[in-house]
């Protein structure tokens, strides 16, 4: 494969993984910001150390 | 001129901005206690992790300076790319250095550093990282500003003004999330923030490729640059000495660099920070390749003539900077302008929130709490925190406005990443590994590491160098600073005379391992 063949590849792959990973990165990571704030709500601090 | 129009672009960034400062707020309810603030309460699962860091590490600078790479040295240009992906898998798949990192259970590396190396060099290590890391940033908001007043189609005969302008707007939407909510709402719009910035910028790479052609792209690279258009060993300007460098800062950035740390550490264990760095690896890659296209796009598509108009601001050494704005301007239809300009606010929001998390926490935690003999209350450490984020917004507006860049941005980054990057990855790799490290040798290495990037910083200044030499200069000092770290850290640390055996690096390991 000469360099151009390179750069070619490299492109077309940066394109197709940004492309499926924003989409999966899209789906799972909102599941993962509500089990996230599900959590921390359970740890939250009693109403008297609350901050002001 | 550019194509942008107000009503239809202006309506999609108006949207875009809305929906990340409501976002960003909502999520204040959950910060309760400073651990929330600073690292989410340690909750960060693959994903959400995978997401906040890829659109922190993208900025509209980061586009900038990617973009001038691909216009200065062709495809060449994106090899630090190739090599911060390359030092990320490996670091992620090896587990080296953020294994133990993690298993210790700090908030900052600076925190580990008092286990080993005692409280003094806890506090001199907060100090260079925060150094490094504020110098780094400073020419952040500037740089966006000038892009956003280039590719909005703004009055460049009030350049300044209308910098200076978006300059504030930025800073203030960012620091007012990231104030009410730290590292929590940084998270969650950096989680929008990375949809909306990935779909802008796969749809502009997209229409190049379609409306100009890789063949085009490539034969100007070609007549343009050469061989060394393609290999950066024969690229004027680059050089094994530019690749050595890079090779160097992307495997102590990998390593160190506090943004990517605060996703470790804020991780629910060392096994979920490994999977986020390699998953994350080829972003790395893709942040250099994608925005260099544009920047040979620009190569191809402008006349030499077109950066003549910019303003006399925008002219000289640096001018190769705003070639990817000017054309973007120009060749962006509407619409997918409102698209591009969302995503480059997205990504310079969570860029700036996400640094001025991480180096609060820095200052907080290992600068100003060991000051104190007692500790502060969760509520009065949240309010020091939010204090700080605000402060370090005064000071980036401050800085970007008056320091006056020179060379490469890439290259300045580099420079003022090294100011930490040298010492602190040295340090970071003797704790975890080599048994006979200790804080002479700890504190000879920070002090080596900080000396000679502020040294080439401050020379480069006094001396009118020229942009070339400004550049090989830069890659010699960086090569220099590394070496002589390792060096300062092996010798003072046998120079140390033994008066106790040395700590094992085994005392980092946690009593028990937390498993997802």
């Amino acid at each position: 494969m000469d360099e151009h063949g390179f750069w070619w590849l490299l492109t077309i792959a940066c394109v197709l993984w940004y492309g499926t990973i924003t989409a999966y990165v899209a789906v799972r990571g909102c599941f993962e910001i509500r089990k996230m704030l599900a959590r921390l709500k359970e740890d939250r601090p009693t109403a008297d150390q609350q901050p002001q | 001129m550019t194509n942008f129009n107000w009503l239809v672009d202006g309506s999609i960034v108006g949207v875009y901005l809305v929906a990340t400062m409501v976002v960003g707020i909502m999520v204040r309810k959950y910060v309760g206690k400073v651990e929330h603030f600073l690292v989410a309460g340690r909750e960060v699962d693959v994903f959400l992790g995978i997401a906040s860091l890829a659109a922190t590490e993208f900025g509209v600078i980061t586009c900038m300076y990617t973009a001038q790479n691909g216009y200065k040295y062709g495809f060449a240009g994106t090899t630090p790319g190739i090599l911060m992906a390359t030092a990320m898998l490996f670091v992620g798949v090896t587990g080296f250095c953020i294994t133990p990192l993690r298993h210790a259970g700090v908030m900052t590396i600076p925190e580990l550093f008092e286990k080993r190396f005692g409280p003094r060099v806890r506090w001199a290590a907060g100090m260079v990282i925060v150094l490094g890391g504020l110098l780094n940033m400073g020419v952040f908001l500037r740089i966006t500003g000038e892009f956003l007043v280039l590719v909005g189609g703004f009055d460049v005969s009030h350049l300044e003004r209308n910098v200076v302008v978006m300059m504030t707007v930025l800073l203030l939407l960012g620091t007012i999330y990231t104030v009410v909510g730290g590292m929590l709402s940084v998270l969650v719009t950096d989680f929008l923030q990375f949809i909306v910035m990935s779909f802008g910028l796969l749809a502009v790479t997209l229409l190049i490729l379609t409306k100009i052609g890789w063949s085009s792209l490539a034969a100007t690279v070609a007549e343009r640059h050469g061989p060394g258009g393609f290999n950066p060993f024969v690229c004027r300007g680059m050089g094994w000495q530019y690749v050595l460098f890079n090779a160097l800062e992307c495997l102590a950035g990998a390593l160190t660099w506090q943004t990517m740390i605060s996703r470790l550490l804020a991780a629910r264990d060392a096994r979920t920070g490994r999977r986020i760095y390699t998953r994350t690896s080829f972003f790395f890659a893709c942040r250099f390749v994608l925005p260099g296209i544009w920047g040979i796009a620009a190569l191809t598509v402008l006349a030499p003539e077109a950066l003549a108009g910019l303003p006399q601001t925008f002219q000289g050494q640096n001018s190769s900077l705003y070639a990817m704005p000017v054309f973007l301007g120009q060749f962006v239809p509407v619409g997918l302008m409102g698209l591009l300009l969302a995503a480059m606010l997205a990504a310079d929001m969570s860029s700036t929130s996400s640094y001025m998390i991480t180096w609060a926490s820095v200052i907080y935690n290992d600068i100003l709490a060991p000051l104190r003999k007692t500790p502060w209350s969760e509520k009065r450490g949240l309010r020091w925190n939010r204090a700080i984020v605000s402060l370090i917004g005064v000071f980036l507006l401050f800085y970007g406005l008056w320091y006056p860049l020179k060379g490469d941005v890439y290259a300045y980054l580099l420079v003022t990443g090294t100011i930490y990057l040298a010492s602190i990855s040295t340090m970071l790799i003797a704790c975890c590994y080599w048994e006979r490290a200790n804080s002479w040798g700890a504190t000879a290495a920070i002090i080596v590491g900080a000396a000679i990037p502020i040294a080439c910083l401050v020379f480069e200044q006094v001396r009118n160098m020229p942009p070339d030499e400004v550049q090989l200069w830069r890659c010699y000092s960086g090569i220099v600073a590394f070496a002589a770290t390792g060096a300062a850290m092996v010798l003072f640390s046998l120079l140390k005379p033994q008066t106790a055996p040395p700590q094992s690096t085994a005392s980092l390991e946690p009593p028990v391992v937390h498993s997802s």
